[in-house]
């Protein structure tokens, strides 16, 4: 009929099209391989950080800072690229009427489906070397539940900035300089780690490691799990003599044959509790706010930055 | 004591800058630029990177420069936030070492125009001013070349006359597209009126920078232009959401996902570009008689990576043939094509022409299938470096207007002298013009 308005396919359908790619380049490209590398990786962490991991509180907070790192290097790993590396392409595809908000609506599925994977291989690669994982839950009921909702979240907050960069780099050599200056940052900045001068922990609150190792040091009950630093220095010392005496011997032989060892890890751990990692339900569900939080602001900025592709040079 | 070194440091900073900025001045009347700007911050920095035939780099140093001289005057407000002061001190840092870096480009350029050694280098990094009061005023130092200032000069006159609009096939009047670059207005196109009827196949002509595809992306509406684009008597422009799938364009490398199969990315294609009321059944077999038509119903389970050029192109071709376009557009199809094998492609364009559609190529080896083409347009840059049209109607007589026999004899009296053609675009821009003016009436 002359003058009928031709419709075209939407966002949804759009997104369903993108999808498809980015599945079939899943199975039949090399973007499967995140998920063996995951796996090795979470077995180095664990093989280096496992055994004191939700057994104390210096090994909790080692092996959560761990943990946070790995799901961020998974996160970066997943889609550093992705974007970048066919950019010529979406610059045609828009032209011819691709929605931008479709394509990155099907990046952010298909990267949650690898998040969701990935959050599973790392929970079964501890389980299988005998890591301690929480054992009580604040939110779901099912620990394990609460704590692998932390690892996809922490992944995929480091994903979409990952993707964010993507949409932003003209090439995959100028995606790849970058991430290794924004790793740093999650590092030193994770607030957990690295003392920082007060001034300079509010930048904390901008990394998804804050946010990742806070939640995974609550959920873990971190509080309530003794210090041994203290312990170890003094047992180092136990030699050391004062007026012709063993004074710290003494006291440790005094600590041993009292069975007072535990109290003694519980005290000094006591000193140096945090009240950011209580074991409060308050506590993981504001980690998780500020992960979706950060998570959308990354896909909107990318959003944003794509939809500004068509100025790009020949 | 801190207070007469604060103001010791700032009448050395002072008069440093003044002795370059006398340099400056004198090396930019040397080089046929306005000696005052040597004294204008930022102006200054642009402006011997002209002299210095190094205006990319030049572009990246005035910008670098206005970030520090920024963050040397937030430096003097001496700011108590301990977190802003680290900031600023790291990105001055970071700012210093890139400027230096871009300094080093430009110095070396300018030492290249003044036809001085190399080693003159180490004199502007570390006394600058003196160097550049060297190459300024002293009379030996002269350069080998003078900046050009396009805006300057007179280019070819404006015709005005309009293409008017036909019903049946592409009108085009742009008046002008300009662009900013860098702080200051271009002119990219002016002047350009045609009309193009269905089932033509035009070979669109012009050398490099001639604005070929600015022309083209002011046609399909991608970039818009001072125009008026009308297809079938549609505005382009005004019904651009619409009219985008009604205008097909190939780009000239093949933007294709290496990791699917040939089959799936015509579905995709099909799924983006169709109309949302054409059913599965209906896009599988629009896609089935495309991969027919192509010649590559053999190859619809292959991976696009493992395709040839040839094959490739083709299915770049087919991925916006699937949407029926009535304007298609090729930016340089044959590139990287062997004689053959372009020919054939060339062959299929004018099978799709004579279905009734309008066939717009550019192409830089276009004599090899001239025969094929029914007219030609000709872009030229004028003396301002503008894009203008030297010639629009039949390939035969496109010959005689310009007195050559062959496209790339005319693309080489278009082209200035400085590209080592004949330098007659604007005189080719006028006649025309006068032509055209004649056979409109």
């Amino acid at each position: 009929m002359a003058g009928e308005k031709i419709r075209r396919r939407g966002r949804i359908p759009q997104t369903f099209i993108y999808l498809g790619k980015l599945f079939r380049m899943f199975i039949f490209q090399s973007d499967w391989k995140v998920l063996p590398m995951s796996a090795v990786i979470a077995g180095l962490v664990a093989f280096a950080v496992g055994a004191n991991l939700y057994r104390t509180m210096e090994g909790t907070l080692t092996g959560c800072f761990a943990l946070a790192l790995i799901c961020i290097w998974n996160g970066f790993f997943n889609s550093i690229q992705t974007i970048c590396r066919e950019r010529a392409i979406v610059k045609r595809e828009h032209r011819s009427g691709m929605h931008i908000s479709a394509y990155v609506a099907a990046h952010m599925i298909y990267q949650a489906f690898l998040c969701i994977l990935q959050a599973g291989i790392i929970i079964a690669v501890l389980n299988t070397m005998g890591v301690k994982m929480p054992d009580k839950s604040l939110i779901t009921g099912y620990p394990l539940v609460d704590f692998a909702i932390s690892l996809f979240l922490i992944t995929y907050c480091a994903d979409m900035l990952a993707l964010m960069v993507s949409a932003f780099c003209r090439t995959t050599t100028t995606a790849m300089t970058v991430m290794p200056f924004l790793l740093i940052v999650e590092l030193v900045f994770s607030g957990a780690f690295f003392s920082l001068p007060q001034e300079a922990m509010i930048l904390t609150n901008l990394t998804a490691s804050k946010w990742g190792v806070t939640t995974l040091c609550s959920q873990g009950d971190y509080n309530s799990l003794p210090m041994v630093t203290v312990w170890n220095s003094v047992v180092k010392m136990k030699d050391m003599e004062l007026e012709g005496q063993r004074p710290i011997q003494e006291a440790l032989v005094y600590v041993e044959e009292n069975d007072m060892r535990d109290q003694f890890l519980m005290d000094t751990a006591k000193q140096n509790q945090k009240p950011e990692y209580n074991f409060d339900p308050d506590i993981p569900l504001k980690c998780w706010g500020y992960l979706v939080i950060w998570t959308l602001v990354y896909v909107a900025v990318a959003v944003v930055a794509l939809e500004f592709i068509d100025r790009d040079k020949r | 004591m801190i207070f007469s070194g604060d103001v010791m440091e700032l009448v050395r900073s002072l008069a440093a800058y003044m002795l370059t900025s006398v340099g400056y001045w004198k090396i930019f009347e040397k080089c046929g630029l306005k000696g005052y700007w040597g004294f204008v911050p930022l102006a200054r920095e642009y402006n011997i990177s002209l002299c210095a035939d190094r205006e990319e780099e030049g572009r990246v140093y005035t910008i670098i420069m206005a970030v520090s001289y920024l963050a040397y005057v937030v430096n003097i407000a001496k700011l108590e936030n301990p977190i802003l002061q680290l900031i600023i001190v790291v990105s001055f840092i970071a700012l210093f070492i890139t400027s230096i870096i871009y300094k080093v480009r430009i110095y070396i350029g300018l030492i290249k125009v003044f036809d001085r050694k190399k080693r003159w280098i180490w004199l502007f990094l570390f006394f600058e001013a003196l160097a550049v009061l060297i190459y300024g005023v002293s009379s030996k130092f002269v350069p080998n070349r003078k900046v050009t200032i396009y805006s300057g000069l007179d280019g070819a006159k404006v015709s005005g006359i309009q293409a008017g609009s036909i019903e049946n096939g592409l009108s085009v009047n742009i008046e002008k597209r300009t662009a900013i670059d860098f702080f200051r207005k271009k002119i990219l196109l002016q002047d350009i009126h045609l009309n193009i009827p269905k089932g033509h196949m035009v070979l669109l002509l012009g050398g490099s920078g001639a604005g070929k595809t600015t022309f083209l992306n002011a046609v399909t509406g991608y970039e818009k232009a001072d125009a008026s684009i009308k297809l079938d008597g549609e505005d382009v422009y005004e019904e651009y959401t619409k009219m985008m799938y009604d205008i097909g364009f190939v780009p000239q490398q093949d933007l294709i996902r290496g990791n699917d199969a040939v089959q799936l990315t015509l579905e995709d294609a099909a799924t983006l570009r169709l109309p949302s009321n054409v059913n599965l059944f209906e896009r599988k077999k629009r896609v089935k008689e495309v991969l027919e038509e192509f010649g590559l119903q053999s190859l619809k389970n292959t991976l696009v990576e493992k395709l040839s050029g040839g094959q490739r192109k083709r299915l770049s071709i087919a991925m916006e043939y699937i949407s029926d376009p009535k304007l298609f557009i090729l930016d340089e199809p044959d590139s990287g094509l062997d004689g053959v094998v372009a020919r054939g492609l060339f062959e299929r364009l004018r099978a799709i022409a004579d279905q009734g559609k309008i066939v717009i190529v550019i192409t830089h080896t276009p004599d090899r299938v001239i025969d094929l083409f029914d007219d030609v347009i000709v872009l030229a840059k004028d003396a301002k470096r503008t894009g203008r049209l030297a010639w629009y109607g039949p390939v035969d007589e496109a010959y005689s207007f310009f007195g050559k026999d062959s496209m790339e004899g005319i693309l080489l009296s278009i082209n200035q002298k400085d590209e080592g053609g004949e330098g007659l675009a604007d005189e080719f821009v006028e006649k025309f013009a006068e032509y055209h003016k004649e056979k409109v009436g």
